[in-house]
């Protein structure tokens, strides 16, 4: 028996992926004991839309997410549009459905590339920002910028989409199985990659339960739930796709499991290019965002991030402020469930563990 | 097994040299900046233009600022815009809501200035500055 040392990782710690504190003690090399602090991102974004209208709060939402701007985005519209009653075109669905998917390739490819930094592997992260870079040039040509989009509108989408940028889209879409080929080439059967994330961390389906992990992470724990097929929104009743699971609860289950979805959103961006290409409809609705007043109520809409389920609740008590904002995020339930998966283990797997949740602290925060 | 292993990571070593390797003969993905620039895409929001002669002074991208960066006010018989760049968000609410499309976000993006209060612009005839600073 050593003397127990008791040593903070973070804030300011490049492997947390934002600003969190993790209160770690240690029994020499093993972990006996850790706790998440979080709350060094909070930016108080519930609190603010109180004092917001709904279209001033409108570019706010996509902090909240910042790697997911269109899942925010979408939730926070979505919630409004049904306050408000109105429907939106299938256009504008499709679009939407076309805009979160590369927003899941993009999130993907960017956690692929820090978790291999996290394992000290080094040169992957160029690669996988390579292919994300032209996501992000896709967007920006889009939207106007390359993560803080302000795109999706109450009831529409703020430009259509043109036939020049969807044969972009699918220019981009054919090379994209080849990276990812490559990638998992240097990866997937990398004795290193495998020695250090196999049997390590184990999400077993009660803590699943127990701390509401929803997502990849819980996907790869045997769990074949996916919002997107169990209760679709926007445009995913007609498209078809096969939900990726394993059963492995490892931190190699997890990394199939997100190479898996990225090959997945290839399939559902292509499905949606041929529809978009052939059907032209309106993209926006008959109101005005400015005067908007929205009719005393309250909805929860959902949507299935590229971090598991996320919520946005609305209430509202019919003036031009909603009364109350909520978000539920997907890497909250995440980092509360960290202690149990490292407890144990050896110092040096923490991080490789948490990176394997691909948690990202804004959202957390909010 | 062990063996078996070990020869496995030395072959993923290698692998993973060579591909780096062969990555060194593509050509560069990188731009570099500032002698090389990127070419921005038409819609890109970066410092607001605006058209004094379009605007009619209804003041909704005051309204719709989140940050309460822009505001609109009436000198003689003609607008002025003040804006503060240095807490706008660039979010774009301004430009889309503006019904007489007085304001353009336009592709200027190097806002660094030496002192902060340089960052709040104030704009009376808008144009021909903004022209002689893009020159
Ligand atoms: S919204 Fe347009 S027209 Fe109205 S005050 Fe602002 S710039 Fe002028
Ligand atoms: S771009 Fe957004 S933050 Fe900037 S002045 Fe316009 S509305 Fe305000």
């Amino acid at each position: 028996m050593t003397d127990i040392m008791k040593i903070n990782v973070g804030p300011q710690h490049p492997s947390t992926h934002g600003v969190l504190r993790l209160i770690t003690e240690l029994d020499g090399e093993k972990i006996i004991s850790i706790k998440p602090e979080i709350g060094y991102l909070h930016r108080g974004l519930e609190k603010l839309a109180e004092s917001k209208t709904y279209l001033q709060y409108l570019p706010l939402v996509d902090r909240v997410d910042y790697l997911g701007g269109f899942f925010t985005s979408y939730a926070f519209c979505n919630a409004v549009e049904h306050l408000l009653n109105i429907q939106t075109t299938k256009r504008t669905e499709y679009i939407r459905t076309l805009c979160m998917e590369l927003n899941r390739i993009a999130s993907h490819l960017l956690w692929l590339g820090t978790y291999m930094l996290d394992l000290g592997a080094s040169s992957p992260i160029f690669y996988t920002f390579r292919e994300r870079e032209s996501i992000l040039a896709l967007f920006e040509e889009l939207t106007g910028q390359r993560m803080m989009y302000n795109y999706f509108t109450f009831g529409g989408v703020r430009f259509d989409v043109d036939n020049n940028w969807l044969d972009k889209v699918n220019d981009f879409l054919n090379i994209l199985p080849k990276a990812i080929g490559n990638y998992e080439k240097i990866i997937t059967n990398n004795a290193i990659f495998i020695d250090r994330t196999k049997n390590k961390g184990i999400l077993t389906k009660s803590f699943c339960s127990k701390y509401a992990i929803t997502g990849p992470n819980m996907r790869a724990s045997g769990l074949e739930i996916d919002f997107r097929q169990k209760m679709p929104y926007s445009a995913y009743n007609e498209l078809g796709f096969v939900v990726s699971v394993n059963n492995l609860s490892d931190s190699y289950g997890r990394y199939l499991v997100r190479i898996q979805e990225m090959r997945t959103s290839i399939d559902l961006i292509k499905q949606c290019i041929m529809f978009l290409k052939q059907n032209k409809d309106n993209v926006s609705c008959n109101i005005n965002p400015i005067k908007l007043k929205i009719p005393q109520g309250e909805y929860t809409s959902y949507v299935e991030s590229s971090r598991g389920l996320l919520c946005c609740y609305i209430q509202s008590d019919g003036s031009e402020k909603p009364y109350r904002v909520k978000w539920r995020t997907g890497s909250f339930y995440a980092v509360q469930v960290l202690p149990e998966l490292v407890i144990g283990q050896n110092y040096n797997d923490l991080i490789a563990i948490f990176g394997s949740l691909d948690v990202i602290l804004p959202e957390v925060d909010r | 097994m062990l063996l078996k292993k070990l020869l496995n990571k030395i072959y993923y070593l290698i692998l993973g040299h060579f591909t780096v390797f062969k990555h060194s003969f593509k050509r560069a993905v990188t731009v570099e900046y500032p002698e090389k620039k990127v070419k921005l895409p038409e819609r890109f929001r970066g410092k607001h233009v605006w058209n004094s002669n379009e605007c009619v002074g209804c003041k909704i991208c005051e309204k719709v600022c989140p940050v309460n960066a822009i505001h609109i006010n009436k000198v003689e018989d003609n607008f002025e815009m003040q804006i503060e760049l240095s807490k706008c968000i660039f979010c774009g609410n301004c430009q889309y809501s503006c019904l007489k499309h007085a304001i353009k976000m336009s592709n200027d993006f190097e806002l660094a200035v030496l002192n902060k209060n340089d960052l709040n612009l104030n704009i009376t005839s808008n144009e021909k500055k903004i022209e002689a600073k893009n020159d």
